[in-house]
């Protein structure tokens, strides 16, 4: 392989060598951005778990029917939501003893209504800081997260709305609470976004009687590809649960993520197939053009090989050059989709809010999209690149092998 | 100057489907010699040129270069035996147009394992010989017929080869020029010991050699 030649070749046919190199580059480009969205898109999915470091969710919904788009005309004060009943400790150290569960934690999420309205309680776990609701300690704006009995930490819009702030008093189900800090809730953290946080031990003290317990369990799984098997074991082991992961969202945003999942794979085939089909058939047709100089290199002495070391040589060139273009326009592209912003809907059954609350707020974020270009996904678009060169190489070869010297030279 | 057989074709016979083209020619060439093949276009003088300097092999017959039958070798075998033993010189020229004429007499030279600079400087040497020792760098589209014609002369001279093929080397030239052309030819002929044989239709141009071979109709007549 000569790279003089092959510089000056490609340099020369700079009008052919630029068609070449934008093709390869916009299937590329393609490529690169239709993956890219298409994983921003599962990983703004998976924000509400992976914001809490959890994989699973567990809750017991009520037994008994209700029509949970009416609230009951009764209903005051501090009470357990609909779907998340206390769960028994057996249910707990089962959940935990499960084979492929690396951590457990829990929580307690009360409602409390008034005349006024209502609000969202969540009594965490402070023993756990890696896990479950705790996490929202990363967020805090202002203050400090609760340390003894008595302290509360306020989300900042429910503050702020209710002229309150760090250092006030307030009372929560009937007891009085100091505001010791302010957070905020962090995009596509649906699941963990209450009104108020209490330490787990405050806020068992406001259920009404003399009852404990927890109400929301979070497992860590000791690997994702786990997910499906743990479930199927909870569902054998506890019974009347019901499971949340982050598959629950794919689900419920249904047709949508999973077309867009299917599209992306179809349409980088088509892209990529589409530009392969168009560089070979441009290099072809150049070789073609190109056959006088291919037989007088086989007539000075280029065996069929050294002239595929050439070829394969400038076809490699181009490849390369248009793998690097396109990923430059597909990183382009993805970036400016980074700014567009999706809505993300909450399963009902871990959704914070009452169903029949008029501030639905909690039930559908809108997160921007999480776009990056991963490091596998650089390496999968220059294997294509230069899977292009090789393929086109492949052709180049198999047509020079059948050019004749003497038949070239005789028709120059 | 010694008169050993370099080159021999036996019996050679070349057919394109139903039309024969070379017809049974037997011949052979000294080594140093200086043949000229003349005869009519459309005779069959290139194709036996073409078969006789392993570019193309016959329907039947034998061709044995350099006491080597080159009638059983593959393509690739062909193509290392012409960049080891032949040169060609082409009526029109043909040299690779996005390189110098360094590089165009390089050319062969290319696949060859050896320092880029050993290549620069047997091409130049033979550039300075040819009288081009300033035009190295210059691309083919800025030479004239003639410096082309040199070019593709030092680009056969390369490798030292034993016999030189040249297939109408004046064809494209003015008078003037395809003269120096000749000059050069015999003076490699005489000065150097390179056995050439040329394809013309020129009758002028024939007398310049050893000896002249006629061909009619794809037969060797004289």
């Amino acid at each position: 392989m000569n790279y003089s030649y092959i510089y000056k070749e490609l340099i020369h046919h700079r009008h052919r060598t630029l068609v070449n190199i934008l093709g390869i580059g916009v299937g590329i480009a393609l490529f690169v951005s239709i993956n890219a969205v298409s994983t921003a898109y599962q990983e703004a999915i998976s924000l509400p778990f992976k914001n809490l470091g959890a994989d699973i969710v567990v809750q017991r919904p009520e037994k008994r029917a209700i029509d949970s788009s009416q609230a009951p005309a009764a209903m005051r004060g501090i009470r357990v939501p609909f779907s998340n009943q206390l769960l028994p400790e057996e249910d707990i150290a089962k959940l935990a003893s499960i084979d492929g569960v690396a951590g457990t934690a829990s929580s307690l999420l009360l409602w409390e209504f008034d005349k006024g309205g209502f609000r969202t309680i969540m009594g965490v776990d402070l023993l756990k800081p890696g896990l479950g609701p705790v996490k929202v300690k990363e967020w805090i704006r202002d203050g400090r997260f609760p340390q003894k009995e008595g302290e509360a930490v306020f989300e900042k819009h429910y503050a702020k709305f209710h002229h309150v702030t760090a250092g006030d008093t307030v009372t929560i189900g009937g007891r009085s609470f100091t505001i010791v800090g302010l957070l905020e809730i962090r995009e596509g953290s649906q699941i963990a976004s209450a009104n108020i946080y209490l330490a787990l031990d405050d806020a068992q003290k406001l259920l009404p009687g003399d009852v404990r317990g927890v109400n929301v369990i979070y497992l860590r799984l000791q690997n994702p590809s786990l997910l499906g098997k743990v479930k199927t074991e909870i569902a054998g082991q506890v019974k009347g649960v019901s499971v949340t992961s982050s598959d629950s969202f794919l689900e419920l945003m249904g047709g949508v993520s999973k077309i867009s999942e299917q599209f992306s794979m179809l349409a980088s085939v088509i892209a990529f197939g589409g530009a392969l089909f168009l560089i070979i058939k441009t290099m072809l047709t150049n070789l073609v053009a190109r056959s006088n100089e291919i037989g007088i290199l086989k007539a000075v002495g280029w065996t069929g090989k050294d002239v595929r070391k050439q070829l394969i040589g400038e076809a490699l060139v181009q490849s390369l050059a248009g793998g690097v273009l396109g990923l430059f326009i597909g990183y382009s592209i993805s970036y400016l989709i980074g700014f567009l912003e999706i809505p993300i809907a909450t399963p009902w059954e871990i959704n914070l809010m009452p169903a029949f609350a008029k501030d639905t707020e909690a039930a559908s974020k809108v997160v921007r999209l999480p776009v990056s270009i991963s490091a596998g996904l650089i390496m999968a678009s220059i294997v294509l690149s230069v899977v292009t060169g090789a393929i086109s190489s492949y052709f180049m070869g198999m047509r020079t092998g059948k050019m004749k010297p003497a038949d070239i030279l005789r028709r120059l | 100057m010694s008169k050993e057989t370099i080159l021999s074709g036996t019996d050679l016979i070349k057919r394109y489907g139903s039309l024969e083209v070379v017809r049974n020619v037997s011949l052979s060439i000294g080594a140093g010699e200086f043949v000229c093949l003349v005869g009519k276009s459309g005779c069959g003088k290139t194709t036996l040129l073409s078969i006789l300097s392993g570019l193309e092999k016959p329907t039947s017959g034998q061709v044995m270069l350099d006491g080597k039958n080159i009638t059983e070798a593959t393509e690739d075998e062909l193509a290392l035996f012409r960049r080891d033993n032949v040169g060609f010189i082409f009526q029109s020229f043909n040299l690779i147009p996005t390189l110098s004429a360094w590089e165009n007499v390089a050319l062969p030279l290319f696949p060859v394992k050896m320092a880029g600079d050993e290549r620069r400087r047997r091409a130049s040497e033979l550039l300075e010989k040819m009288e081009l020792g300033h035009r190295l760098e210059h691309l083919p589209a800025a030479l004239s017929g003639g410096e082309k014609q040199r070019v593709a002369i030092a680009r056969a001279l390369i490798n030292k080869p034993k016999v030189l093929f040249a297939d109408e080397p004046t064809g494209n030239l003015d008078s003037a020029t395809g003269d120096a052309i000749m000059e050069i030819l015999k003076n490699l002929h005489t000065e150097e010991g390179v056995a050439i044989l040329m394809v013309t239709h020129e009758v002028e141009l024939s007398k310049a050699a050893d000896r002249i071979i006629r061909m009619h109709d794809g037969e060797v007549i004289a």
